[in-house]
């Protein structure tokens, strides 16, 4: 049995961890390219979203590897993507490939599920080894997240560009190649200290952008053409609060005690939307409504056809709370330089807008 | 009396005669959006992003046209109608998108049904809507009963005597009181004097609220009856024939409205139409999936099946040229069929 699931951002990391500890045969597909895309694009119906294009690309290039056991995310009330395996699965089997879709719910019964798929995976490990091998996977998750959010910090300020962007890569080699506690410490330890020692732009005030939208497209660079890279080359730097790690925190562990993160944005999203709408169209609201005050402009990123996001863009755009906010489709036609000249314009702006309310503050006194 | 405006759009073809039912035993005035024009497609184009989905633009244009009509309008926000199986999220986010984007609209009555909670909150969503017409919870319980009533039997008269909505709405309870002027002979589906036997039937696999509003779907049950063909639809089939056929191709339904679409499709590929179309719009979620796994399964069985794809660009002339084709593919198909049988 060769398992193999689709990429999104650095998941692949702690799923190696967890799978090579347990002894399965992991394979680890390319990571999302243009070839991953075209086969994506071609396989693929056409009215659907990028998420569901470049999985089934990822699946078939794990197929291509000899991957027979797919690791798919499924479940209710979901949007689409509760139904993107059985279709995936039906298209592989016309193409030919021998292989079996297995589908983890991340809709309901998340953290048993899982642990129930890992242990049935690993022809019934003992679960002190599960255990073991679920919580190192996500020390490693943890750990790429917080390296990331110092590279987000830095990317705006570093006085050579790029030299934040060249550490993430050593750092996510360095966690990835990480086989005990110690060393994943070191690792970390390392490069959050090698990144805050970077030389910095003497006093800017970097304009504050936060990226929200869709969970796939905001956390797969491959799909947003780098969008959080390109905002920190125009000198802004990115928050957002869609991070993997956040995710397993509170719905594997949290959320079954009654701790829900995302109270605050749905309450913050209730006076425009009262009711969940799938996917991440009700946080997408809240967003608006919570960081209106405190961050320059927003980033909505969305695959296009995305239904939730579909009516928080709608309502979005009507909500008292001001704050700029620059819709960003994707898709396989979305063009690098086009997006750029969005960033642009809209950084300009944002500029210009922080200028103008300096202005009128120092007018007043 | 209080106006209630219910927009003839989505859920309408559905849902029309139980919400009538309701609101009218709780006293109220029931007042329909005319049918879809250009221009109220247009308006409410206007309102959302682009890539809306014309049945909510369509629909957003039915609200606009109801505005300055009724004292409120009518939203359900329907979030499953059985367990774990969800609508599309335009559904359920319906009354918040029209709330956001229309701001002069009348008050939205909404009610959330979601038959994944407990009966108890059906019961008591029911009451909530039923409280602006009045206190009483029996008078709420007796029109709630009827409307369901009114549902079944509604039902019943589309699968037993093949009718279609639009037909079964018109005979049940008169075609409805339109707002603000009616075109004439524009809606009521004219009685043609008797015709020849129909040359082949097609089954027309889509969403109601696509298929029986003419401007999105381009007359195309007219077209087809224009060419001596026989329409059949979802909504002629019983809700165990659908369920059964669901079943058969996809195991559980995910979607609350795939019944009517892969069930229909499936149940009608299967036997007992010369061909079918799978209709839908462009940019619509659920259906880029669900006629994707028809396709599969007409190119499985060898069925004759195409599907046609509509947004505010499909023109008459596009249509009609494939449905055409269509028919033609059919009759050659047919005449290649039946040569080996004389020849032998």
């Amino acid at each position: 049995m060769r398992i193999a699931m689709p990429h999104m951002g650095n998941l692949y990391i702690p799923f190696k961890a967890l799978f090579q500890r347990l002894d399965i045969d992991f394979v680890v597909p390319p990571l999302n390219n243009q070839r991953t895309l075209s086969l994506g694009v071609r396989y693929s119906p056409e009215g659907m979203c990028i998420p569901f294009k470049l999985t089934l690309g990822n699946l078939i290039e794990a197929a291509e590897l000899g991957a027979d056991t797919l690791i798919m995310p499924g479940g209710s009330g979901i949007c689409r993507l509760g139904y993107y395996a059985r279709i995936q699965e039906q298209i592989l089997h016309d193409l030919g490939y021998n292989v079996e879709m297995v589908q983890v719910g991340v809709s309901q019964r998340k953290l048993v599920g899982i642990l129930a798929l890992v242990k049935r995976l690993s022809n019934n490990a003992p679960w002190l080894k599960i255990i073991s091998a679920f919580r190192f996977g996500l020390s490693k998750l943890n750990a790429l997240d917080r390296v990331e959010q110092a590279v987000q910090k830095m990317r705006p300020v570093e006085q050579t560009g790029g030299a934040a962007n060249q550490l993430y890569g050593q750092a996510v080699a360095a966690i990835d190649q990480a086989d005990d506690d110690a060393a994943l410490r070191k690792a970390e330890a390392e490069y959050i200290g090698r990144l805050h020692r970077l030389d910095k732009k003497a006093s800017v005030r970097p304009l504050v952008v936060g990226v929200i939208g869709e969970f796939y497209v905001v956390l797969e660079p491959f799909s947003n053409l780098d969008v959080e890279v390109e905002l920190g080359k125009l000198g802004v730097e990115v928050r957002r609060t869609t991070f993997i790690s956040g995710w397993t925190r509170f719905s594997l562990f949290l959320n079954p005690l009654g701790v829900n993160e995302k109270d605050r944005l749905h309450k913050a999203a209730r006076p425009y939307l009262k009711r969940d709408v799938g996917g991440e169209g009700w946080e997408s609201v809240g967003e608006k409504v919570l960081h209106a005050g405190h961050y320059d402009g927003l980033i909505h990123l969305a695959p296009f056809t995305c239904m939730p996001e579909i009516v928080a863009q709608n309502i979005m755009s009507r909500t008292r709370e001001d704050i700029p906010v620059l819709t960003i489709l994707c898709d396989e036609q979305i063009t690098k330089t086009g997006m750029l000249t969005r960033l642009e314009a809209f950084v300009d702006l944002l500029g210009r807008r922080r200028r103008a309310k300096q202005l009128v503050g120092a007018g007043c006194e | 009396m209080v106006k209630i405006g219910i927009p003839r759009a989505l859920l309408y073809y559905q849902y029309y005669p139980m919400w009538k039912s309701f609101f009218e035993n709780l006293g109220a005035e029931v007042v329909v959006s005319p049918p879809t024009t250009q221009a109220a497609l247009a308006s409410g184009s206007s309102r959302v992003v682009a890539d809306t989905c014309l049945p909510v633009k369509a629909f957003l244009g039915h609200v606009l046209a109801l505005a300055d009509e009724c004292d409120y309008i009518f939203i359900p926000a329907i979030r499953s109608m059985k367990p774990k199986i969800y609508t599309c999220s335009k559904f359920l986010g319906l009354p918040d998108m029209t709330r956001a984007v229309i701001p002069g609209c009348p008050p939205i009555l909404d009610i959330d049904i979601d038959m994944s909670k407990s009966k108890r909150k059906l019961y008591q969503a029911i009451y909530r809507l039923g409280r602006h017409f009045t206190w009483g919870p029996f008078k709420v319980r007796r029109a709630a009963v009827a409307a369901w009533q009114a549902y079944l039997d509604y039902r019943r008269m589309m699968s037993s005597q093949r009718l279609t909505s639009v037909e079964a709405i018109d005979r049940l309870s008169g075609p409805p009181a339109i707002v603000p002027v009616r075109r004439a002979g524009s809606h009521a589906v004219e009685r043609q004097p008797e015709q020849p036997p129909p040359r082949m039937t097609i089954a027309v696999i889509g969403h109601p609220y696509i298929f029986y509003d003419e401007l999105i779907s381009h007359r195309i049950k007219q077209r087809l009856e224009q060419a001596g063909c026989r329409v059949l639809t979802p909504q002629m089939l019983t809700g165990d024939e659908l369920e059964a056929a669901t079943a058969r191709l996809v195991g559980r339904a995910y979607w609350t409205y795939e019944e009517e679409v892969v069930g229909a499709g499936e149940h009608y590929l299967t036997g007992g139409v010369d061909g079918v179309i799978g209709l839908m719009t462009f940019g619509c979620g659920p259906d880029s999936l669900m006629m994707d796994v028809l396709k599969r399964r007409a190119a499985a069985a060898a069925a004759p099946f195409m599907s046609l794809t509509v947004e505010e660009h499909t023109s008459d002339a596009g249509i009609i040229t494939r449905l055409e084709a269509f028919i033609d593919m059919i009759m050659i198909r047919r005449r290649a069929r039946r040569a080996p049988q004389t020849c032998a």
